[in-house]
């Protein structure tokens, strides 16, 4: 008699094992599941400083303030800006506060049917325009920083373009600005996509439409593997919240305004106009070359909603010499939310504001000085003039060599693809 | 042939005999008035009606009897009563035409779709060039062909609108589910080329012994495979087009169901989404006005 090939005893000794582990995993799930979760999201207190329509501006302030300028966060109009403050310890805005950073942020809200007609000028020539006159105000300075997100942070360049005069430094995370690539699935569908036709029966673009679209981008991961990891982790007390927690973010999805998602869908991803300088707001033309302020443009390497080749292309087209790339090996949502880049993202963007306000600082002491000696000598004059311009080649600058170095963090940061 | 000609015959002398039998029958049903109560003018309750209703009653009945008269008349004309015969005839004829073509396209689609669930399993890993649209395009193209048009037939009368928005209702709700049904077998392929691909696969680790205890691996292997169809498909410009298409088709179906529901708000003292789609235009071009005008002022 011929040994078999497959020792069967094994299997089944192994298959018994397994029943035993899935009667005490199941126990013990049922003990997680039915005693109180904590799934809450944002927690970090804040106060609601200026309310217009559906739209409201969180104010954040931390302990202890020491960066010169407030920093206005805007979120896209895809799901809720309470990613940024998931749950302690996965924070966005507690890792920027604790680096003394005063943080304005967008909340969106739920547009209604009455939103139908709000195009993308009324969010960025209305709505951020207002706010950030608001920020001005209440901090008595000029300039103030800005960060966007993802299709906020479309919205931020748009607005940066607009006003430059507004601005003093320009954050882009995630932020689609070239829609002329193939890369990502939501470029190839939405490039010959009749979406926009549900608007005529919906008004606005429904938020469980634009879910199911996104679930649809990997529905052996999202729809199937996600939750088989649910189920075998839900004995996990911490797992289950935090997994409740992105559940609870990820359908919390507004509806887009109608004319907003047109716009956006038609100038944007089928006409590729911002990245060209082309895009139009109420007849102003949003010109890249006018965003001269400093630029930080964070994207990540294996995001699958908006990939390197939509964001990578902005430095390279602003008017700004002060640019830098980083891209993170990460996606979506995880530059954010992963506890990798907890350590990473915010306090790389708290430093690089503080080295501009440094840099700045250092500017008006200069310039100061180029004044008062242009009094007593105009030959010194033309002298600190030239070491102005030389000054200029260091960061924060114009120069060929800031480029290199922008290069460079690219390579570092493994983006060399 | 014969037969055929016998059976006419027959047939033309029954016609005969009962138009003659309903023409006489009306020629005396007219008479018969003369002789009612109503008819004898010396009678009081007569002059009550004398000029009225039964006088006028009569006489319609007169004229229709007179009519029918005439008209029995002529298709008793050996010439009318053939004609009449011979449409008669292709009556059914015609249906059982309309019947056979139904029937032939229905036997035909079912071949086809036999054909097609046996070449099923035949389908090539990671590749869906050969999707399988005819299927559906058939049951399509069997709906447009000999269902649609009876919905298209124009409405009459004064709930013709009505009745209209209710076929466009019924077609448009079938289109959609031909399109959905559609979209749901395209998201059911991956999972069948990857239960295919998994079983080659644990056949072969049989074959060398390489047996897994562990289901993990199995399950991790399966997700995989599944992944990497699923990207293959939603790539695929038959993706793409399918999912217009239900888009499409969901956004023409939700159209003809909220004409429906204006039709039904319009009736209650509820606003329908078109009224307030102006009101929100209205309010949101005065804001937008008023905006201007108070940053003028500041200005």
């Amino acid at each position: 008699m011929s040994q078999p090939k497959i020792a069967v005893d094994l299997i089944l000794k192994k298959l018994s094992e397994e029943t035993e582990k899935l009667k005490s995993h199941t126990r013990k799930a049922s003990e997680v599941l039915l005693n109180p979760l904590n799934s809450e999201l944002a927690q970090t207190p804040y106060e609601i400083v200026y309310e217009e329509d559906r739209v409201k501006l969180k104010y954040y302030r931390p302990k202890k303030i020491t960066h010169k300028r407030p920093l206005l966060m805007v979120y896209a109009l895809i799901n809720r800006e309470t990613m940024l403050d998931l749950q302690p310890g996965r924070s966005v805005v507690q890792n920027l506060m604790d680096d003394g950073v005063e943080i304005y942020m967008v909340d969106w809200g739920y547009p209604t049917r009455k939103d139908r007609y709000v195009t993308i000028d009324d969010h960025v020539n209305g709505y951020i325009d207002r706010m950030v006159n608001l920020i001005r105000e209440r901090s008595g300075i000029e300039k103030i920083n800005l960060m966007g997100i993802c299709m906020g942070g479309a919205f931020s360049v748009m607005y940066s373009s607009l006003h430059p005069e507004k601005i003093k430094n320009l954050i882009t995370t995630v932020t689609p600005t070239n829609f002329d690539t193939d890369k990502g699935l939501l470029h190839i569908w939405m490039k010959s996509s009749g979406a926009e036709s549900l608007l005529d029966v919906h008004g606005n673009m429904p938020g469980d439409v634009m879910n199911l679209g996104f679930l649809l981008l990997n529905p052996a991961r999202l729809m199937i593997d996600k939750y088989v990891g649910f189920f075998e982790n839900m004995d996990k007390k911490q797992f289950v919240e935090n997994f409740i927690r992105m559940e609870k973010w990820i359908f919390d999805s507004p509806d887009i305004p109608g004319a907003t998602f047109k716009q956006f869908i038609e100038d944007c991803y089928k006409k590729n106009l911002l990245i060209q300088s082309k895009l139009e707001l109420d007849g102003k033309r949003v010109d890249l070359k006018k965003i001269t302020m400093p630029l930080l443009n964070i994207y990540g390497k294996y995001d699958h909603l908006v990939p390197p080749e939509a964001c990578e292309l902005l430095t390279k087209n602003v008017g700004s010499d002060d640019t830098e790339d980083m891209c993170l090996d990460t996606g979506h949502i995880g530059i954010y939310v992963s506890s990798k880049y907890q350590k990473e993202f915010a306090p790389k963007i708290s430093s690089w504001l503080k080295k501009r306000e440094s840099d700045s600082k250092k500017k008006t002491v200069q310039k100061k000085t180029a004044s008062k000696k242009s009094v007593e000598n105009k030959t010194k004059k033309q002298k600190i003039e030239f070491a102005k311009s030389k000054s200029a080649t260091a960061p924060g600058t114009h120069s060929g060599r800031q480029k290199k170095a922008t290069k460079g963090a690219k390579i570092a940061s493994g983006r060399k693809q | 042939m014969d037969q055929n000609k016998q059976n006419n015959d027959d047939m033309q002398g029954m016609y005969t005999a009962w138009t003659k039998f309903m023409t006489d029958f009306w020629k005396d049903f007219g008479k018969t008035g003369a002789g009612t109560p109503f008819s004898n003018s010396d009678d009081k309750s007569s002059a009550k009606f004398s000029g009225g209703i039964f006088e006028k009653t009569q006489k319609t009945m007169e004229s229709n009897a007179r009519l029918f008269q005439a008209m029995a008349s002529m298709f008793t004309k050996p010439e009318n009563l053939s004609m009449f015969f011979q449409t008669t005839e292709t009556l059914p004829e015609f249906m059982l035409n309309v019947a056979q073509q139904s029937w032939e396209t229905c036997i035909e689609s079912g071949r086809r779709w036999s054909d097609r669930a046996s070449a099923m399993g035949q389908t090539d890993a990671y590749n869906f060039d050969d999707l399988d649209h005819e299927t559906f395009e058939n049951i399509r193209q069997l709906y447009e062909r000999e269902v649609q048009k009876y919905l298209n037939i124009p409405q009459l009368g004064l709930t013709r609108g009505y009745q209209e928005k209710i076929n466009r209702l019924i077609d448009k709700q079938t289109l959609f589910s031909t399109t959905l049904q559609e979209f749901m077998y395209l998201f059911f392929v991956p999972i069948e080329k990857s239960h295919g691909i998994m079983q080659e696969k644990i056949e072969q680790m049989v074959e060398d012994g390489e047996i897994h205890d562990d289901y993990k691996q199995y399950y991790s292997m399966w997700i995989k495979i599944l992944e990497g169809h699923y990207m293959a498909l939603l790539q695929s410009p038959e993706y793409t087009k399918v999912m217009n298409k239900t888009i499409k088709s969901l956004t023409e179906y939700k159209k003809a169901k909220e004409e429906i529901l204006t039709d039904v708000l319009q009736q209650l003292p509820v606003p329908t989404n078109h009224d307030m789609d102006e009101l929100y235009k209205d309010l949101y071009l005065l804001k937008k006005k008023v905006m201007d005008l108070s940053e003028k002022i500041k200005g």
